[in-house]
Order: C-alpha cells, then sequence, then structure tokens
C-alpha cells in the first residue's frame, strides 16, 4: 500500500479539515462513515487512477472545530469551505455510509460543483418498513455482525482487534468513542437530517452501490434513494455487508472504477 | 422508587431495566399501589423529622419510577408547608430534557412557593439512559444545553423585568415567569453528579451542594469526592461539609444478624434487578468527555472486578456487600458508627438516605425509616463531626439549624 500525504487546510469559523491524499488525475473527494477514516486497499487502489482526498471529519483525526459545526447546514457549508481551499472547480465524491449522506447534502447545495457521485451504502433517509437499527447501541460483537457478511472474515477480526498494552487500549477506546461522537453528532437518535427534501437537487450522475446482505442500511434503502435522485443507479453486490468496498473490493473497483470513467476534464 | 414486581429471572429474560424494559412488565393496579406506599414513606420521613424527603427524575424505568418529579413533589408540598424541619428536595429536573427551560424555573418557583420556601431544586445533567437514549438528545450537545438551561432558569428567577433570550437552543422573545421563587435570590440549588470532572467545577464555581449518587456507597463515592474536595482547594472554597453530600442504602434492624434476615433479598433484588442496563446505554458517544473517560477507564479496566460484574455473579454475600460499603446494614449502633466514619471520610455533611431498597415491602420500609430516625439520626446529629460548619448557604432558610442528614 502506498502511504498518503497529510495535508490540512484551514477554513473560516475556526475550523481546521485534516486530509489524506493520495494518486494522480481527477480528484476524488472520499467522505468516510460513522467509523472513521482509514487509509485501506480500497482507497489506495483508486489512488492509482485518481487523486484522492479523503477529509477526516471535524472532531476525528487532525480535523478541529466541530464545536463550531451546529448542524448538517452548517456541515455543508464547511465541506464547501474545504473544496474552496483545495482549490478544483468541479469533483467526483465517493461517500460510504454516513458520508454517503453528506456527499448528497453537498452535492443537492452545490451541484455546480459536483461531476459524479458513487453512494456507498449511503445513510440519509429513514423508513420505519425497514429501519436502520441504533448501532450506537450495540456491542461489539453485535455491531461488527451488522458491519459484514462474513463476522469470522479477516476484515471482522481487524475490526474487532484491540492492544493489549493498558495505556494503548485507553487511548483506543478513546478514540473510537471521539469518533463515535464526532458522527452521533449528525447521526442522532435517528439518522434523518431531512436529506429527503433535498434529493431532487443532486444533479450529479449518481452510481449506488450496495451489498447485498447489508444488515445496517438495508438495501431496499437503494431504491428510496434512486426514487428522489433525478440520474441515478444501482449496483448491487452479492456476499457483502455494508463495508462492501472492503468485502469485494475487487467488484466494487471495477464497478466505481468503471463509473468514474476516465479523466474527461 | 423501583417496582417491586418484576419476574424472578428478568435480568435473565430481558437486556435492561432501562429504556427498553418492557411496557407489559407494568401492572397499573399495582403501580397505584406502590404510588401511594411511596408517598406514604416520604410522609412519614417528615413525621419523623428527616431535614429533607427528596424525588428525583428517571425515564423508561423501572426502579425510578418518577418522570415527572415535580409532580411527586407537588404532592408532598401541602405537608411540608407544615414540617418544621423538612425542606422538599427535587433532585432534581434533568433541565436540558425541558423545553423550553423556563419550565423549570416556573415549576420550581410554584415548589417553593407552595412549600413556604423550603424547596431545594437539584439540577443533575442526567443519565445517558435519561437524556440521550429516552429523550433523543445529542450527547454532542449535552453539556451546551445544560449550561444554556441552566443560565436562562437562574436569569428568569432573578430579572425583574421581562428580557429577551437568544440562545442556541432556546429562543424567546419575552421571559418573566411567574410566580417569583419565595426564596431569595432563589431556591437553593443542589447538583447530583455521577463523577464527570466537569460538574465539580461547575458545583464549586456556582456555590451549588454537590452529591455524589452512586448506589455502591461510601468507599466507591471516595474515588470521586477526594477529586471533588481536591478540586475545591485548587479552586479556593471552603471545606465546608454540606457543600458536598452522597448517597448511601441505608437498612436497620435491630441486630446485625437481624438486618441480613429482614433486608438481603430486597437488597439483592436492586443489585440484579434494578441496576442491569444494557451497557451501550449507559455512555452515548460523547455523553461522557475524553478527561471523563481518561480518569475513569484506566481504574475500570484495571480492576479485577468491577463492582456490578461481581454483584451480576453473585460473587458478594451479605457480608461482602456491606464491607465494601455498597450498604450501610445492621444495629442502629452499627450504622451510626459506619454512617459516622463515612461522613468523616468524605467530609460529606449531607447524606442521601436510600431507606427503601429494591423490593422492601412497605412495612419493613417504616420499620427500616423509624429505627433510623430514633435510634441512629439523633447519634448522628449529636455526634457530627461538622457542628462548627455553617450550612445555611446549602439549605433553604425557612429551616432553622439545617443538619446533615436528607432522605
Amino acid at each position: 500500500m502506498s502511504q498518503p500525504i497529510v495535508k490540512e487546510y484551514a477554513l473560516p469559523r475556526d475550523i481546521a479539515i485534516s486530509t489524506l491524499q493520495a494518486g494522480k488525475g481527477a480528484p476524488v473527494i472520499f467522505i468516510h462513515g460513522a467509523g472513521g477514516l482509514m487509509w485501506d486497499p480500497f482507497l489506495d487502489a483508486l489512488s492509482e487512477r485518481h487523486t484522492v482526498i479523503a477529509p477526516f471529519l471535524p472532531g476525528t483525526g487532525a480535523s478541529r472545530g466541530l464545536e463550531n459545526i451546529r448542524d448538517m447546514w452548517d456541515l455543508v457549508v464547511t465541506y464547501q469551505d474545504l473544496l474552496d481551499a483545495i482549490g478544483h472547480d468541479k469533483v467526483d465524491l465517493i461517500g460510504h455510509s454516513m458520508g454517503g449522506m453528506i456527499a448528497f447534502e453537498l452535492a443537492a447545495a452545490e451541484s455546480s460543483r459536483v461531476r459524479k457521485i458513487a453512494a456507498i451504502a449511503p445513510a440519509g433517509l429513514f423508513s420505519e418498513d425497514h429501519p436502520i437499527p441504533d448501532f450506537f447501541a450495540m456491542l461489539p460483537e453485535d455491531l461488527i455482525a451488522h458491519l459484514v457478511y462474513d463476522k469470522d472474515s479477516p476484515l471482522a477480526k481487524l475490526m474487532m482487534a484491540m492492544p493489549d498494552d493498558l495505556e494503548e487500549k485507553v487511548s483506543f477506546i478513546i478514540e473510537r468513542m471521539t469518533i463515535s461522537a464526532a458522527a452521533a453528532k449528525f447521526l442522532w437518535p435517528i439518522p434523518d437530517r431531512g436529506l429527503k427534501r433535498r434529493l431532487h437537487r443532486v444533479k450529479a450522475p449518481t452510481l449506488m452501490l450496495w451489498g447485498k446482505q447489508d444488515r445496517l442500511i438495508p438495501v431496499a434503502y437503494a431504491e428510496d434513494f434512486k426514487r428522489g435522485i433525478p440520474d441515478a443507479r444501482i449496483e448491487i453486490i452479492d456476499r457483502a455487508g455494508h463495508m462492501v468496498q472492503l468485502e469485494q473490493m475487487e467488484q466494487s473497483l471495477k464497478i466505481v472504477g468503471g463509473f468514474l470513467g476516465p479523466d474527461r476534464r | 422508587m423501583p417496582y417491586r414486581n418484576l419476574p424472578p429471572d428478568f435480568e435473565q429474560r430481558y437486556p435492561s431495566v432501562w429504556v427498553t424494559v418492557p411496557r407489559t412488565l407494568y401492572d397499573p393496579a399495582e403501580g397505584h399501589r406502590l404510588y401511594h406506599q411511596y408517598l406514604d414513606e416520604l410522609e412519614y420521613g417528615i413525621d419523623c423529622g428527616y431535614d429533607a424527603v427528596g424525588v428525583n427524575e428517571h425515564h423508561q424505568n423501572a426502579y425510578g419510577l418518577m418522570p415527572s418529579p415535580n409532580l411527586m413533589g407537588s404532592i408532598l408540598a401541602r405537608k411540608v408547608r407544615h414540617a418544621p424541619n423538612t425542606a422538599l428536595m427535587v433532585l432534581g429536573n434533568s433541565i436540558a430534557l425541558y423545553n423550553p427551560p423556563v419550565r423549570v424555573a416556573e415549576e420550581m418557583a410554584m415548589l417553593d412557593v407552595l412549600t413556604g420556601g423550603k424547596f431545594i431544586g437539584g439540577f443533575p445533567v442526567g443519565t445517558s439512559m435519561d437524556t440521550n437514549f429516552c429523550y433523543g438528545v445529542n450527547p454532542a450537545e449535552m453539556r451546551d444545553r445544560y449550561n444554556e438551561a441552566h443560565e436562562l432558569i437562574i436569569k428568569a428567577w432573578t430579572s425583574e423585568e421581562p428580557f429577551t433570550f437568544n440562545g442556541k437552543y432556546t429562543q424567546l422573545r419575552y421571559v418573566n415567569t411567574w410566580p417569583r421563587p419565595m426564596q431569595t435570590p432563589h431556591p437553593r440549588i443542589w447538583i447530583p453528579g455521577g463523577g464527570s470532572v466537569e460538574t465539580y467545577d461547575f458545583a464549586i464555581n456556582n456555590n451549588y451542594s454537590f452529591s455524589y449518587l452512586s448506589f455502591f456507597g461510601y468507599r466507591y463515592a471516595k474515588k470521586v469526592m477526594d477529586p471533588f474536595w481536591q478540586r475545591a482547594r485548587e479552586l479556593g472554597a471552603d471545606m465546608n461539609p454540606y457543600r458536598a453530600g452522597y448517597a448511601q442504602l441505608i437498612c436497620v434492624s435491630e441486630t446485625d444478624a437481624r438486618a441480613q434476615t429482614d433486608y438481603e433479598q430486597h437488597v439483592r433484588y436492586f443489585f440484579s434487578k434494578c441496576l442491569h442496563i444494557h451497557p451501550p446505554f449507559l455512555d452515548a458517544p460523547g455523553y461522557r468527555t475524553p478527561a471523563t473517560l481518561r480518569a475513569g477507564l484506566r481504574a475500570q479496566i484495571q480492576s479485577a472486578e468491577s463492582a456490578t460484574t461481581l454483584l451480576k455473579e453473585g460473587k458478594l454475600d451479605w457480608n461482602g456487600l456491606i464491607e465494601r460499603g455498597f450498604v450501610v446494614a445492621g444495629s442502629p449502633a452499627t450504622v451510626r458508627d459506619r454512617m459516622l466514619e463515612a461522613a468523616r471520610d468524605l467530609n460529606a455533611g449531607n447524606i442521601l438516605l436510600l431507606n427503601h431498597v429494591g423490593s422492601m415491602p412497605h412495612h419493613l420500609t417504616l420499620k427500616n425509616m423509624q429505627m433510623f430516625a430514633e435510634e441512629v439520626m439523633p447519634a448522628l446529629r449529636r455526634e457530627s463531626p461538622f457542628a462548627k460548619w455553617d450550612s445555611s448557604p446549602y439549605w433553604p432558610a425557612a429551616l432553622s439549624g439545617a443538619r446533615a442528614q436528607g432522605v
């Protein structure tokens, strides 16, 4: 795996966003989910054909200023400020889970800024018919079972791992809780911030990628999104859960890469 | 104020006594009986001459049956107004849950006026179960909402003119609450806390009395009270013991052996059922700050077996419960000695007595209260190590010579 560089942007209102960046080519902004950002093989592979810029949500990693971001609207403004600071006129967005919700909100707010959107099991809608379970109230084993198709896979084991040393364990747990707390700011108590009222403003061609066995955000939501977005298509991968891009990486890369296409700026 | 009829296998069958405890387990006819027995007990406490009788707030909970403590407080207010020695304590309103927070200012002012100024208002932040999971408050906003609510309530109580409040969470064009409280500048405020380090500063800086409310008694309370006094010293506050309080399960009987016969099963009901909480509910992400987490996590991971685990796995016998101070139980002499020892050790002048525990039936609670009031309390008052301190900054002026204990 290549080592991404860390680049920080100072934004208005005492907010600073730290990003991981790697690659060459058309810019793709990867917006991570409620578990936080890690540079993983999926992002690495993407960076072979794109410039991947992955911002840490304020309140996670080295990004600061969460206390100055009150709600989803403030968060969208923050990402607009970030795009100004990065300096690209038009970008592609890839959003996973909560990151998908943010990507859609950003695209709805400023459609001219976004070329294409790949939403991987995005959050943002809530239906009582197929509710998203309360992942903040799950014990670790239960949460993993809701995140991955195969709880005995190396990925699942990696996600459950914890340091042995006491001090490291304490720091690790605190980091996990800090990331959850930042995500909870935008997802609590139900992950619905009203995106349904704005979906029609998502003008960019949109791909929705879903794991067929996603137990966290059920695949039924794909149709709910498709109904609201003017130009959207769905791709479903079998034997994959909520972490589809890591559980079935080859297929995911093919679909997302094919959708984003070569650099055509 | 628990529901006393949970099934014997409750904690095996259901994941939590709080938040998701099945409503179908509550029998309103039983609930009717329980409410009035508990009110009888609290009124008895007034007759016994306790310094205060108290109610608190919990939601969706089978061990705390008062989602609205102010309703219960209002029932007791009619008797408190004639009580020479007893205050009404609402400990308290989770102020961030009241929308708008002026509701707290209004209702507590009503209680203050109804009791003739014998009212103490508590402002807990509230448990994560109550605030984040039952009432949906975003954990990231909890403390901020609490601070803003506090600011608004104090201003509402003390402002002579109507004012506008353009807050982050509450916007009101005209704040002008009626009635005005009887106490000046406002009712005494107590802060019940669970060990968040931010709460110490808040209580000390505002000169509110801080009470550590855990169910694990005085030995365990040291972990919180020692840092509290440390912080008080750092902030230049005096060591007035009435600045602090703690909660204690108390079981008085004729002899130490008799106390076990009388009370053990009810204490076990309490610890095995009433504290059976689905662990993620205890701590929504962001409910506790990194500072508080760090302070607590190390100890929690390190201790071979936490208090709750020991209790859950039934590894503590009656003497074990007493040795650890989870319950102070025994003859009047035993209870008196333990309590004096605890008061000195914690420098806590206010003791929140939990005379009813778990499944304790009405007649036993009355026995417990009467024995405490007649055979322990006088000795505690007589032998109080805190006689030279003035409790009046923390107790209503309408009560003369307020002393150590509370219920």
